[in-house]
């Protein structure tokens, strides 16, 4: 089931990582076996079930599924929120044991702390990691300029709209520097317009920053907007489908990615993976 | 009143009479005059609560005064009466000496049960065997009540301030543990998954997640434990004070001096007021993510 071989599409901002040298580069994060139940109390749950995935060095990965297939307990278990009851995951080929500095997380419910401000919120990583207010101030403010909300540094972060809180969301995952970013559903909540622009800052930030990101949606087109690679998921029990290559070329627009001939043939695809899930409730 | 953005699309001669009669003088006059009528809906429903607050309380001055000027001043003072006593008391200092003394004992205690509460229920929300360990304690201090413990405070700490002072913290101790550890109980998942995963130790997570979050559930607890407090307060001075408003309102009472009681009792009354709208004002200026999340839940991610 896992693909291990990694796409080449996309792959040619980043240095040394083109081709089929690739093959023989380490993975930044290697997945094995994960399985995690949850126990309720009717019945038990097996929400993932012997996943294995490598992520490679600068890639743009997203998980697909149903709600319910794991997807979003497979993101928290990489970053340390939820332990697996089995399985192991190496990042640079370090064992991880929980929550690792190298690695931040965007959430679908954002989660900005609201007796901060929103520079307070983006510096909220750098101050666990012990760096000094000067730096964290020059560091916050080089993050709200890149996500365009230097102008709403010291307003409470309630005060913003749905896709200026998630920008805020993406600055403080950023902020922190990490060699991999894990986005669980973090633009479900918001309008198509906020979305779609959202999508593309999100595709620009990664190209220009040349860090890997774990993308969590269920929306298909999404994944295929951003994606190098997308990972199925199935549930009952959560598991890799399928990983297919995106090979559309990058910089992609909004305006024209959905009529490629690739995208209409990989949309179909995922969907029919997902509708063929349906019956197996 | 409907617009006429619709016409130019009109499907018959019909539609365009009734349009056309719509836009007439009769009918935009008609809009015109329920606007401004609405206008003056707004300014009077905004000027009413107002008005109809101290129209009430003229009435139960009014009656009071009315049926205090049939009765024996002894039973039932006058306002008249009882302001003139405000006044005489406050020339001679006794209000302000009495209210110094029992803010003194209220701060005293309030303050250490403010700290120490607060400390103990958030330690023991962080620490599982510690809220297992002193749960039942604090169920059972909590439900005692407080009045039964006066007696033990005169017998360990004399009938003085200490006795007064350890009284009110008592009050206060309990209910600011109880509400600090309500607040740490149900902070948010989603927060204390950011404190988690941006790698914050324990003791960061608690100064800078939990405590943060448990901020609307400890002003909650603070407004409640001050009331409680002023009345320890009250009662404390009344058992055994030698000073403060209990000990005038408890002195004004025996020797039947209707007119200064009736002011005392309003001295703790404004007291009280003031004390409450601090609180207030404090939770507005520097906690006024309180408000405004708790208005709008949805906003407040």
């Amino acid at each position: 089931m896992t693909n291990s071989i990694d796409a080449t599409a996309g792959m040619d901002t980043l240095s040394g990582s083109s081709g089929s040298s690739k093959m023989f580069d380490q993975p930044v994060l290697s997945i094995r076996g994960i399985n995690k139940t949850f126990t309720g109390q009717e019945r038990d749950v097996v929400a993932l079930s012997a996943v294995s995935l490598d992520v490679n060095k600068g890639e743009f990965i997203s998980l697909v599924g149903p709600s319910g297939c794991g997807k979003t307990t497979l993101l928290r278990i990489i970053d340390g929120l939820d332990l697996a009851d089995s399985g192991t995951i190496d990042l640079e080929g370090k064992r991880l044991s929980g929550i690792s500095q190298d690695m931040a997380y965007v959430f679908q419910d954002i989660n900005l702390l609201p007796w901060r401000s929103v520079r307070g919120n983006v510096e909220i990583g750098l101050e666990a990691r012990g760096v000094e207010k000067s730096e964290r101030q020059r560091i916050s403010r080089e993050f709200l300029e890149m996500v365009g909300l230097k102008d709403v540094m010291e307003v409470p972060p309630y005060t913003l709209s749905g896709g200026m809180q998630q920008r805020v969301g993406v600055a403080r995952a950023l902020a922190v520097k990490p060699k991999v970013l894990l986005m669980d559903e973090p633009f479900g909540q918001l309008d198509n317009f906020t979305r779609e622009a959202l999508q593309a800052e999100v595709a620009t930030l990664w190209s220009q920053l040349g860090i890997t990101i774990v993308f969590v949606t269920h929306d298909v087109d999404e994944a295929i907007f951003l994606s190098d690679r997308i990972v199925v998921m199935h549930r009952n029990p959560g598991q890799i489908v399928e990983t297919l290559e995106v090979h559309l070329s990058r910089p992609r627009t909004q305006a024209d990615f959905r009529a490629e001939p690739e995208t209409i043939e990989l949309r179909s695809k995922i969907t029919e993976m997902l509708r063929s899930q349906e019956g197996g409730l | 009143m409907t617009t006429l953005s619709s016409s130019p699309k009109m499907p018959s001669l019909g539609t365009i009479g009734s349009h056309l009669s719509d836009g007439s003088p009769e009918s935009r006059d008609s809009e015109a005059s329920s606007v401004r009528a609405k206008q003056k809906g707004l300014s009077w429903s905004r000027l009413r609560p107002r008005a109809v607050r101290y129209f009430a309380i003229l009435v139960v001055l009014g009656a009071w005064q009315a049926t205090g000027s049939f009765i024996a001043p002894v039973f039932l003072s006058t306002p008249t009466r009882a302001i003139a006593a405000f006044y005489a008391l406050m020339a001679d200092g006794t209000i302000e000496r009495a209210v110094a003394a029992s803010l003194f004992i209220l701060a005293a205690g309030i303050v250490c049960a403010g700290f120490s509460g607060i400390a103990v229920g958030t330690i023991m929300g962080r620490t599982q065997m510690l809220e297992r360990a002193l749960d039942p304690l604090v169920s059972f201090g909590n439900a005692t009540p407080s009045i039964a413990l006066l007696p033990l405070m005169v017998i360990w700490f004399g009938q003085g301030k200490l006795a007064s002072v350890v009284f009110i913290f008592i009050i206060g101790f309990w209910q600011m543990v109880v509400n600090t550890l309500a607040g740490m109980r149900v902070v948010r998942i989603g927060f204390r998954d950011v404190g988690v995963s941006f790698g914050m130790t324990k003791w960061e997570q608690t100064f800078r997640i939990y405590l943060p979050a448990t901020q609307p559930f400890i002003f909650a607890g603070a407004r409640i434990a001050l009331a409680q407090c002023i009345v320890g307060m009250i009662l404390s001075e009344q058992e055994f004070g030698q000073s403060g408003l209990g000990d005038i309102v408890n002195t004004y009472g025996m020797y039947f001096e209707t007119n200064k009681l009736i002011a005392a009792i309003g001295a703790t009354c404004m007291l009280a007021l003031a004390l409450f709208g601090s609180l207030r004002v404090l939770q507005r200026r520097k906690f006024s993510w309180i408000q405004a999340t708790s208005a709008n839940r949805r906003g407040a991610r």
